[in-house]
């Protein structure tokens, strides 16, 4: 574990290091600008709530991409399977927040998008498991497609004509808001990320289905002969993948802008694969990794306000660290070879 | 519309040829596109362009070909990050040159050729970075299945465990086609700025290295068949920006989703068929890292 620990820690050093001569390249000076980004990132109350906040999308699609990963599946379609959370909750609040109050529109809110997400994965889900479909490639392209959807709506049917030249739905209903933990700004939908992180984890560990994922997860074909259903395995795991990823577009837009708009998500979806990746694809590490990716959201934003840098600069670190860390993994397989070997 | 495609989908048919998945096709063409675009800025020269270009994304190439194949990372993750870092360089690289503007190639008719009705002017009466796109396939074609180099390459891809018994090198050929192939998408990352659009905007590329990705597997990482599935899908995108200028009574935030969806479509048919007659044109060895002491 400690080694696991140093392991990572060396890569995120070494992706900060990388990113700082790029930074120099384009005129910021890295040795001013980390530590006043630090300081305001974390020691500042609207720096740390805005952690929280972006650290929420991140664990939710993070999680969505480790519970695919369980059964070597790449989930790559998080972004898609995020708007189209974000366009079912939009759907179901513009259509019911005002007749209903909170106790009612939340929980619908919720297993509404969990259902559309899912049944949106469904797509994909069902190409793998009956007809043999590369995942990759379908989750990939899907999201193009519900972002075009989103537009489709946005600049169409639920544009909201008082906005002039934002495409925008109108606000929602106030019983459609998340509401917010104590007097801070951070949403309910983190606690229920960390709450569903815990549930899958369970699920692999001390259920029966949990056990047959894990055994396909090693070995498929031996999951095969032990009599289980894997097609349905297949099936099941990459449709809840996509409906716990949804859920990330719900808590954008019920719980922090209260209406569907355009670019609402910057890459949350994708980076969920790294967020999964960086945890080893465990369940419980999300919850630690989404922070850590937060963490350059947040850094990048800042860079964005202090520097004027484009958002461009977030998706720099995310690539780099993604590098850092695959490039790492092999010294990881060295010492554990090397104690099993003694 | 199909050029870039064609480029990009070669370079991916010649490293997946070799074992070595190429998914971080998008992010090499918008760093290629954004070199291209700098140095034609700069010099005015579309060779001195060209090369440039070529050059970033071989570097690129050999970062992703370094994770993969000497640090034995894992190629789709590797893929991911060259995707997320390119985007993140030519975000970072050109925003300060949003709004400028450099020249489109001219088009060069092939007398005779492009006067065959229809199809004529459609393939004869291009710019010559179409014409070097003909003869790269022919020339992929022709390395891949007629030279013994083709054959250590396929062999690579199919079973390196073999190869490092015969004495060839596995990383030395694989790091070759993972560059070369780079540059190849690098060809389709310039083609933007070179033909496609004469202004620099953000996110050039919109998504075409991805379909490209998907069209390596539809073309069984066969050159000649990449051609097909190419210009297959350029009509397809074409189709959807001509529908919007025509004015079809179809929403144009729909008709974006055309290529795509035909996309998953075509895959799935091809995927289907493949496993009915029971083949499989997959390289054994994709995605596969290769380590002299692991025993299979």
């Amino acid at each position: 574990m400690s080694v696991q620990v140093a392991v990572t820690v060396g890569s995120i050093v070494l992706a900060l290091i990388l990113g700082s001569v790029l930074l120099a390249l384009v005129g910021v000076n890295p040795m001013e600008a980390y530590p006043s980004v630090g300081a305001l990132m974390f020691f500042d109350q609207w720096g740390w709530q805005d952690l929280f906040l972006k650290m929420t999308p991140l664990l939710l699609t993070g999680l969505g991409v480790a519970i695919a990963a369980q059964l070597n599946l790449w989930n790559i379609g998080a972004e898609g399977q995020l708007y189209l959370g974000a366009i079912a909750t939009t759907w179901l609040a513009l259509e019911f927040s005002e007749s209903l109050d909170a106790h009612f529109m939340l929980p619908i809110l919720l297993i509404g998008t969990f259902v559309a997400g899912g049944m949106w994965a469904a797509i994909p889900a069902g190409l793998r498991s009956w007809f043999g479909v590369n995942e990759i490639i379908t989750t990939l392209l899907l999201n193009y497609v519900a972002i075009s959807l989103a537009d489709y709506l946005l600049f169409g049917a639920w544009r909201d004509p008082s906005t002039l030249n934002f495409p925008m739905t109108r606000s929602f209903g106030e019983s459609s808001y998340l509401p917010m933990i104590g007097s801070t700004t951070v949403h309910w939908g983190l606690p229920l990320g960390i709450l569903l992180a815990v549930l899958t984890w369970i699920l692999l560990k001390s259920t029966t289905i949990g056990f047959q994922i894990r055994v396909a997860g090693d070995n498929l074909s031996a999951a095969d002969y032990s009599g289980f259903n894997t097609k349905n395995l297949l099936f099941i795991v990459l449709v809840l993948s996509g409906a716990v990823a949804a859920l990330a577009g719900m808590t954008e837009v019920a719980g922090i802008h209260h209406r569907l708009q355009q670019n609402f998500s910057i890459n949350y979806g994708y980076t969920g694969i790294i967020v999964s990746r960086l945890a080893r694809n465990h369940p419980i590490g999300v919850i630690g990794t989404a922070f850590l990716l937060a963490v350059i959201f947040v850094g990048g934003e800042l860079l964005q306000v202090e520097y004027q840098l484009p958002i461009a600069v977030v998706y720099l670190f995310e690539g780099l660290l993604l590098f850092t860390v695959i490039g790492s993994e092999l010294f990881l397989s060295y010492r554990l070879r090397r104690r099993v070997a003694v | 519309m199909g050029t870039p495609l064609l480029f990009a989908t070669l370079g991916g048919v010649l490293s997946e040829r070799a074992g070595v998945i190429h998914l971080g096709m998008e992010g090499i063409m918008l760093v290629s596109a954004l070199v291209t675009f700098v140095v034609d800025l700069q010099t005015g020269s579309k060779v001195l362009a060209l090369v440039g270009a070529m050059m970033a994304a071989g570097a690129l190439s050999g970062l992703h070909g370094f994770v993969c194949i000497s640090l034995r990372g894992n190629q789709i993750a590797s893929g991911l990050a060259l995707a997320l870092f390119g985007t993140g360089l030519s975000g970072l690289f050109g925003d300060a040159l949003i709004g400028s503007t450099v020249t489109s190639l001219d088009r060069i008719p092939i007398p005779g050729l492009e006067l065959i009705p229809i199809l004529g002017s459609a393939f004869f009466n291009q710019d010559w970075m179409v014409y070097l796109s003909y003869v790269l396939v022919a020339g992929l074609w022709f390395v891949l299945f007629h030279t013994n180099w083709g054959l250590q390459i396929r062999s690579v891809g199919e079973a390196p465990i073999v190869c490092d018994a015969l004495g060839l090198s596995v990383a030395k050929i694989r790091y070759i086609c993972v560059i070369f192939g780079g540059m190849l998408i690098g060809l389709g990352g310039a083609y933007f700025p070179m033909v496609l659009t004469s202004f620099w905007v953000d996110d050039l590329t919109a998504g075409r290295g991805w379909i490209a990705v998907a069209l390596v597997i539809f073309a069984f990482w066969h050159p000649g068949k990449a051609f097909w599935g190419a210009y297959l899908f350029g009509a397809a995108i074409a189709f959807q920006l001509q529908a919007q200028v025509m004015g079809l009574k179809i929403p144009s935030y729909i008709l974006e989703m055309f290529p795509y969806l035909l996309t998953i479509v075509v895959l799935t048919v091809v995927t289907v068929r493949n496993r009915r007659a029971g083949q499989t044109f997959m390289p054994a060895a994709l995605g596969l890292p290769f380590f002299r002491g692991d025993k299979h």
